[in-house]
């Protein structure tokens, strides 16, 4: 959760141009709060953290992409986003690995925990899988993420 | 076919001295003068006793390519055909007309073909009247891009045009409608229905059997000629026409506008009517003719069909970018946030773009570009007065309604409000001045306006002056935005126009200004392209649901004939037994 920017937390005001992000931030901000407060209604608890890693993933993505793809904020305003927990600064250094540029989460491809000390199953590409195989993982509900297109 | 008249030609008029009638080896008829030495496909005619041209095929109803009521059948488009209106037009021969279009000039003033004795009696007291417009050139501005034989169907064609438009045409009597024959129409609807699971079928990568592959092939090799511009699919026992010595003579003369660069291949020719199925060139000439008919039919919308250069990869994308532009999409946002807030869908330059992929690709290099610019913009403006994007934003936001702390803290996160150069009690100050001027009689508000706009310079405002380039003089005065952007801008743009030209200095700005104009142009052509692409689906939609609405008609019609002819059979029976 990045801070919200209160009166204390203002003093260190963030860089120029993060006006020009501050409304989507915002926005996931709020969206992540509605996922960390969801109710229940029976899912799974492992289903209950999916929409948590799926904000983190596009809110990552959005930072990764101002900054890599399209140019629009300096380096100061990014590793400034990074500091201040706006993007997950693993996921995106992963994402500069070739093989790795749609990367779900970085849980998916830790071998260490799993039980067949694989990766998983999302990083599998699809034309491995079996025909009409419907995958999505347990540890973001990521349904495929190692396809090259 | 029997409520199709088949019209009997009517005799060819006697040829002038020194002409005599000859076939080719192609079957065609042509004409020798042994004085001149001279020959022709054109039957040539004495001069003096010149017979009025006959009348035309008859044409498709005037609203193409509408279709009446299946109920009325295949009558009723004729029916208007003897409104004196109608007449009226037909007093020229448009046949001839699109003749000399089509076939350079040549002297084709009889033709054996398509005549309608069998129902046009009347007409003939029309021939031969002042050829009011014969002599304005115009151009066929659709021309036919391929033909099918109709399976099951022959001797009809089924001919597609340049604008994707359809028209059947009997190769043995050489009518052509818009309006299928209802036997026909139901062999199109068939045919339609063979080729669409094809093209399924072929999508989804299923094998099909040769005989439907050469059929494919045949209609792609059809396509990608016509893509070629090729204009007509060639027909076999052809070639070779032009080798004939006999035809030497023929002349084409090349001035009729775009077709003198693609001059036909063939003279026209004039064949009796047992000869064997006219030549592609003569779908050109029917095309044309039913052109004509459908332009007299009083349908007169000129720029419909102006040939607007087809849409490029890099229209579509600026399209789309203009789209994006206009409806003030924030750069920063990620493309599904655009996407949900929804404020492109209902746009048809969302459309431009084939696919979701080639939108994201697209916005992503627009908010790139885009971004680009804010950035320099911003740099700019920080050294501009802080008193312009604040009056804009009062211009956008400000409203009586709301007073000064209401309003500041509905915008409160607007830039424009947050800019500590420009202090707070400033602000105030000239909100309230706005709001109280808003409320004052707009005669006033103008002629505050021009007294504004009369007190600049003439090297800030001139006659290359736009509403994007005004000089910041005008921006930070309160009365330049105390007038709504309906009233203010045509007033302003009328007192530019009356300007006369920068003094030397500016000459910068024009070349700036041209550059703009330019843009503006090639704008607007994309968008009158667009327009035209989705014209063409939409006609190509509508006459495929004409086309199914009318099938299901006939249907339906079928089947209460047979529900009849079965109860009748019912009733007949129970009589017949009640007799007993
Ligand atoms: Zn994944
Ligand atoms: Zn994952």
């Amino acid at each position: 959760m990045p801070p919200v920017r209160t009166a204390r937390a203002s003093k260190k005001a963030p860089p120029e141009g993060f006006d020009d992000l501050e409304d989507t931030l915002l926005e996931f901000a709020a969206a992540m709060k509605d996922a960390e407060n969801a109710p229940h209604d029976g899912k799974k608890k492992y289903e209950m953290v999916w929409p948590i890693f799926q904000i983190t993933h596009q809110r990552s993505r959005y930072i990764y992409e101002l900054y890599y793809e399209k140019e629009a904020i300096s380096r100061q305003l990014y590793d400034w986003l990074l500091k201040n927990g706006y993007a997950d600064a693993g996921l995106i250094a992963k994402w500069k690995k070739q093989g790795y540029e749609k990367l779900c989460c970085v849980r998916c491809i830790q071998t260490k925990e799993t039980n067949f000390r694989s990766t998983c199953i999302c990083r599998v590409p699809k034309e491995q899988l079996k025909e009409g195989q419907d995958i999505q993982c347990v540890n973001c509900g990521c349904r495929g993420c190692s396809s090259g297109d | 076919m029997s409520d199709v008249p088949v019209r009997p030609p009517p005799p060819p008029p006697p040829l002038p001295a020194g002409w005599t009638e000859h076939n080719a080896p192609s079957g065609h008829t042509y004409y020798f003068n042994k004085e001149t030495k001279k020959s022709t496909y054109t039957r040539p005619v004495a001069a003096a006793a010149q017979p009025p041209p006959p009348t035309p095929l008859p044409p498709p109803p005037a609203s193409l390519p509408a279709r009446p009521p299946a109920s009325l059948g295949a009558e009723s488009g004729y029916s208007d055909y003897n409104d004196p209106t109608h007449q009226q037009l037909n007093a020229f021969d448009p046949k001839r007309q699109m003749e000399d279009l089509i076939f350079g000039g040549a002297q084709n003033l009889y033709s054996n073909r398509g005549q309608d004795h069998a129902r046009g009696g009347l007409r003939g007291g029309f021939r031969g009247g002042h050829n009011n417009f014969a002599d304005r050139p115009r151009q066929p501005r659709d021309r036919p891009k391929h033909r099918q034989d109709i399976p099951g169907c022959a001797p009809w064609v089924l001919v597609r045009t340049k604008l994707r438009r359809r028209f059947v045409w009997n190769k043995d009597t050489n009518e052509s409608f818009w309006k299928f024959p209802p036997d026909v129409m139901k062999a199109v609807i068939e045919f339609d229905r063979v080729e669409r699971e094809k093209k399924e079928r072929r999508e989804r990568g299923e094998p099909s059997d040769v005989e439907e592959d050469d059929a494919m092939a045949e209609i792609e090799a059809g396509l990608a000629q016509a893509e070629e511009d090729v204009e007509i699919v060639e027909v076999e026992g052809e070639e070779g026409m032009e080798d004939e010595e006999e035809y030497e003579e023929v002349e084409v003369t090349d001035d009729e506008g775009e077709e003198a660069s693609h001059p036909p291949k063939r003279q026209r020719t004039e064949e009796p009517p047992t000869e064997q199925p006219p030549e592609d060139d003569d779908l050109a000439w029917q095309l044309a003719q039913m052109e004509e008919m459908e332009q007299m039919g009083g349908d007169h919308e000129q720029e419909e069909y102006f040939e607007e250069e087809p849409l490029s990869e890099d229209d579509c994308k600026a399209l789309f970018k203009e789209l994006l532009d206009d409806t003030n999409t924030n750069p920063y946002t990620p493309w599904d946030k655009v996407l949900e807030a929804g404020a492109l869908y209902g746009d048809e330059r969302y459309k431009a773009l084939p696919n979701m992929k080639a939108r994201k690709e697209c916005f992503d290099e627009w908010a790139r570009d885009k971004i680009q610019y804010l950035k320099e913009q911003k740099a700019k403006q920080q050294k501009l007065d802080p008193r312009i994007p604040y009056l804009a934003l009062l211009d956008r936001y400000a409203t009586p309604k709301l007073y000064w702390p209401e309003f500041r803290r509905k915008y409160k996160k607007e830039p424009e409000l947050k800019d500590m150069k420009l202090p707070d009690k400033e602000k105030e100050k000239l909100y309230r001045e706005h709001i109280k001027r808003i409320g004052m009689h707009s005669s006033e508000l103008k002629s505050d306006l021009t007294a504004l706009l009369k007190a600049q310079p003439l090297a800030a405002l001139n006659h290359s002056s736009t509403l994007d380039t005004l000089p910041s003089s005008i921006l930070i005065d309160l009365r330049y935005i105390s007038l709504p952007p309906s009233s203010r801008e045509p007033l302003i743009k009328t007192y530019i126009s009356t300007l006369p030209a920068a003094p030397e200095g500016a000459a910068a700005s024009a070349e700036e200004e041209a550059a703009v104009a330019k843009k503006r142009e090639e704008r607007r052509r994309r968008e009158r392209a667009l327009a035209e692409r989705e014209k063409s689906v939409q006609e190509e939609k509508r006459q495929q649901e004409r086309d199914l609405a009318y099938g299901k008609g006939r249907l339906r019609e079928e089947e209460m004939e047979i529900e009849r002819a079965m109860n009748v059979g019912k009733e007949g029976l129970r009589a017949h037994l009640g007799a007993e």
